[in-house]
């Protein structure tokens, strides 16, 4: 028995208009948004892009924002998206707090990273830009202008970061964690990608052809949408109507190369099979899709080859809006999931404008205005990495008719998770145990994860474009998996803060000093959040579900907490739940000028923690009983969820840092009484990703039957007792939350 | 032309990070790709990069790269031919 989700709002802007009505508008009359550039400083004038047609100041002028607040412009475009969603939907400022905010986004704050980066590392100008360039300030950014969500999080898995953020809200209602959560992504073009994209020779210097014989890569867009995912009941009690329903998705990896999709489409096949069966829809159901149809020669070959597979000799009519547009890379997904919308509403195909010569075995896409009644359309998305999405949105008439079984939708899973095997590699021995016994202890503030060799886990061939981040997700990966008992795994799921940050530091060097000409292709192609998690699935060959979170302090916990929610689902058995984070010396710097890092007695590590979860075993290190993630909650609210997650010990992130962690002490005590507090931190460093390494050390304990005495935050409660529980207490600047149950 | 060569081999270990390669482990008339040094797409456009920098060789279609890169000696005759420094 599974509830429709129902979408009863949604907002866009993008080269093509601010908001649906100019949107529809210009779908309608076939009218692109793709010109000159206009608004980038940037020395590469000979490639057209698809620019939102506001500066910054203008939309600051929008969304009424004061002049001395910091806003990037994936944050503004956010906003303006997120306005027109909500105010569709009807909620008011007084329903935000019980509403989550899940956003898509690769770039983050690079826009004003690629600018101050200099001014980073050598002087004192701008660093209050230093806070905001990662992709989790960036939703908070957005989300903060209009209150307080429940949760906020954000996905980075490339051009489908907003289709998977749409997934999950879509599983977390689903699951009934939640009756509405707000989706989608927001992406500026910059000077960092546009160079990436161009250091791997896929952009047009004219105007793009998706599907079209000549076709020879594409156009950069900007741009940001949101839909608000409801579920029936709520949507019935508040009285507001469905535009359209989520009746399907999928996402599954082409686990093939990292820029290039495989000639097979294996992944973008996988993901629209996924999606029409969570449906129960037959593929001639499908009255139109919506293509992610880049205009590369290899992306339109490899999805015409997906399409041809699923739909065989009746490919339902297809076309690509990234003519329209320009490719909106992260935001990508929600924006054309909006255009979906709009033609259900309007009863009209999009078309793939530019288009005239019908490629080799390529589909032929729609080239002429039609008007149609559409019923199910599908709409695809698929990231670097094989990172593949698909989404299947219906009309409203589905609703109320049975033909939406989503039979295959199984009952919720209830009772513990089983934590199968965990692996770390950081600033203690590498893939070992040894820190019960013998940590190391050092005297500086910032110190690098000792690596062990790698032969065993990655061929020389390929370890020698890999980062330090990939190597050592690769080796705990392969490492606990094997650990694990288990042969493969159905999910990878990724956190990451920073992503690789060794890369993008390679590549922002390299454009600030030497300009936008003979930048390295492989900085860009390593400088994805999502490399991570795309690598270890092409070295593991894993198909499944894979996606990475960049969001903050939480972000191992994002990717925990969709772990828990697809077994929950039962949607998978075992999942591969990654932490991962590096630093380096250059960076360490910035982010303590930047006032994030090496407070006090703080010592700033490296992170790489894997993880696999089951939902059966008999041979476990632990239990995981409960989890639970908020965002700015009040004190009632924590109090409430606090009585959730009794336990005996409490693994704290306490790290050094005297302000945080007086204010962090005080707050634990009053939420779990007396029970004995444990730290981490001081053996294993500060990191984005340290609470995966919290996660590990508690579920280390609970295997051996003894917490060491070197873990207690308080002499006093040194115990040789068996421990029956650890509660991982997550926490950062009372911003982020989460709280994670285990138990022997 | 056996400098050229020489020294193209040296550009492309460090060009693609070949760490434990030396130029006398690389033979001049190998394919480069597939087979040979086992490179991908990737190598292909650090190596379109190296040559821009290095003889001022532009190339606009990442395809030319399948004929050029057939070996090192193919690719030595090619750069000696359109260096423009």
């Amino acid at each position: 028995m599974t509830k429709p989700i129902l979408i009863t709002g949604s907002g866009v802007v993008s080269a093509i208009g601010c908001g649906k009505a100019q949107t529809l508008d210009a779908l309608l009359n076939n009218r692109t948004g793709v010109g000159p550039l206009v608004y980038l400083k940037t020395e590469h004038k000979e490639f057209p892009v698809g620019e939102v047609k506001m500066s910054d100041d203008e939309m600051r002028k929008l969304m009424n924002i004061s002049d001395n607040a910091i806003a990037t412009r994936t944050a503004l475009m956010g906003m303006i998206a997120l306005d027109e969603a909500l105010k569709e939907a009807k909620i008011t400022a007084e329903m935000i707090p019980n509403i989550g905010f899940i956003s898509g986004t690769t770039v983050g704050g690079m826009d004003m990273s690629e600018q101050f980066y200099l001014d980073y590392v050598n002087n004192e100008n701008h660093k209050e830009y230093i806070a905001v360039h990662d992709c989790g300030s960036c939703s908070e950014m957005t989300a903060e202008h209009f209150g307080k969500f429940a949760f906020v999080t954000t996905l980075s898995t490339a051009c489908s970061s907003a289709a998977n953020a749409i997934i999950l809200g879509a599983n977390m209602i689903r699951n009934g964690e939640a009756d509405i959560v707000v989706v989608g992504g927001s992406e500026c073009i910059t000077k960092f990608h546009l160079n990436g994209f161009n250091s791997l020779m896929i952009l047009d210097t004219q105007w793009c052809r998706p599907f079209d014989a000549t076709r020879a890569g594409l156009n950069l867009g900007e741009g940001a949408a949101y839909l608000v995912l409801e579920s029936e009941e709520s949507a019935k009690k508040r009285g507001v109507k469905a535009q359209a329903i989520l009746s399907g998705y999928g996402n599954a990896c082409d686990a093939f190369h990292q820029t290039a999709s495989s000639p097979d489409g294996e992944g973008a096949f996988r993901a629209m099979k996924e999606a029409l069966k969570l449906a129960d829809i037959q593929p001639d159901r499908i009255d139109y899709i919506n293509a992610h149809g880049t205009g590369t020669p290899n992306n339109d070959l490899s999805e015409s080859y997906a399409v041809k597979r699923l739909f065989g000799e009746n490919v339902p009519p297809m076309s690509s809006t990234k003519q329209f547009t320009g490719h909106t890379t992260s935001a990508s997904g929600s924006i054309e999931a909006v255009f979906c919308i709009l033609a259900l509403q309007n009863g009209f195909l999009p078309v793939n404008l530019n288009w005239s010569q019908p490629m080799d075995d390529g589909i032929v896409p729609v080239h002429q205005s039609v008007k149609k009644e559409l019923k199910h359309v599908l709409c695809n998305a698929f990231g670097f990495g094989g990172n593949d999405s698909s989404l299947l949105i219906s009309n409203t008439s589905t609703s109320s008719v049975t033909d939406l079984h989503v039979s295959e939708f199984p009952e919720p899973v209830e009772g513990p998770l089983y934590v199968l095997s965990a692996k770390q590699i950081s600033v203690q021995q590498p893939l070992s145990e040894d820190w019960m016994s013998q940590p190391i202890v050092y005297q500086e503030s910032f110190n690098r994860s000792i690596d062990p060799s790698y032969k065993d886990y990655i061929s020389p061939i390929e370890a020698r474009r890999m980062g330090k981040i990939l190597k050592r997700a690769i080796a705990t990966s392969k490492e606990a998996i094997k650990a694990s008992g288990l042969e493969t795994v159905d999910a990878i799921i990724t956190g990451t803060g920073y992503g690789c940050i060794e890369n993008t530091e390679f590549f922002l060097n390299a454009l600030s000093k030497d300009g936008e000409q003979m930048l390295s292709p492989t900085y860009f192609m390593q400088s994805t959040h999502n490399t991570i998690s795309s690598l270890v699935a092409i070295q593991t060959k894993n198909h499944g579900y894979n996606v990475t979170y960049a969001h903050k302090s939480i972000s191992f916990d994002s990717a925990l907490q969709d772990a828990v929610l697809q077994m929950r689902l039962g949607k998978i058995n075992s999942a591969l739940v990654g932490g991962h984070d590096e630093m380096t010396p250059t960076f360490y710097n910035i982010l303590k000028k930047g006032g994030m890092m090496g407070h006090d007695d703080e010592m700033c590590g490296e992170a790489a923690v894997s993880v696999v979860l089951g939902t059966k075993s008999d041979d476990y290190l632990c239990k995981l009983v409960n989890f639970k993630m908020l965002h700015k909650p009040t004190m009632d609210k924590l109090k409430t969820v606090a009585t959730e997650f009794k336990a005996d010990f409490i693994m704290t992130g306490i790290s050094g840092n005297n302000k945080s962690d007086e204010a962090y002490l005080a707050e634990t005590k009053e939420l779990f009484g007396n029970a004995k507090l444990l730290k981490y931190k001081h053996l294993f460093g500060e990191s984005f990703t340290a609470s995966g390494l919290g996660f590990y050390v508690a579920a280390q304990c609970l295997k051996s039957g003894k917490i060491p005495a070197h873990l207690f935050a308080n002499p006093n409660d040194i115990t040789d007792d068996k421990p029956s529980n650890i509660l991982i207490f997550n926490h950062s600047d009372s911003n982020n939350y989460s709280l994670t149950l285990l138990e022997a | 032309m056996d400098e050229l060569i020489y020294t193209l081999k040296q550009q492309i270990i460090e060009a693609l990070n070949l760490e434990d390669m030396k130029p006398e482990d690389i033979d001049e008339n190998a394919s480069l790709f597939g087979e040979g040094l086992g490179l991908d797409s990737i190598d292909a456009l650090e190596l379109i990069v190296m040559m821009e920098k290095n003889y001022g060789i532009k190339l606009k279609d990442p395809t030319q790269g399948k004929e050029i890169f057939k070996s090192v000696a193919v690719m030595a005759d090619f750069i000696a031919k359109n260096r423009t420094k």
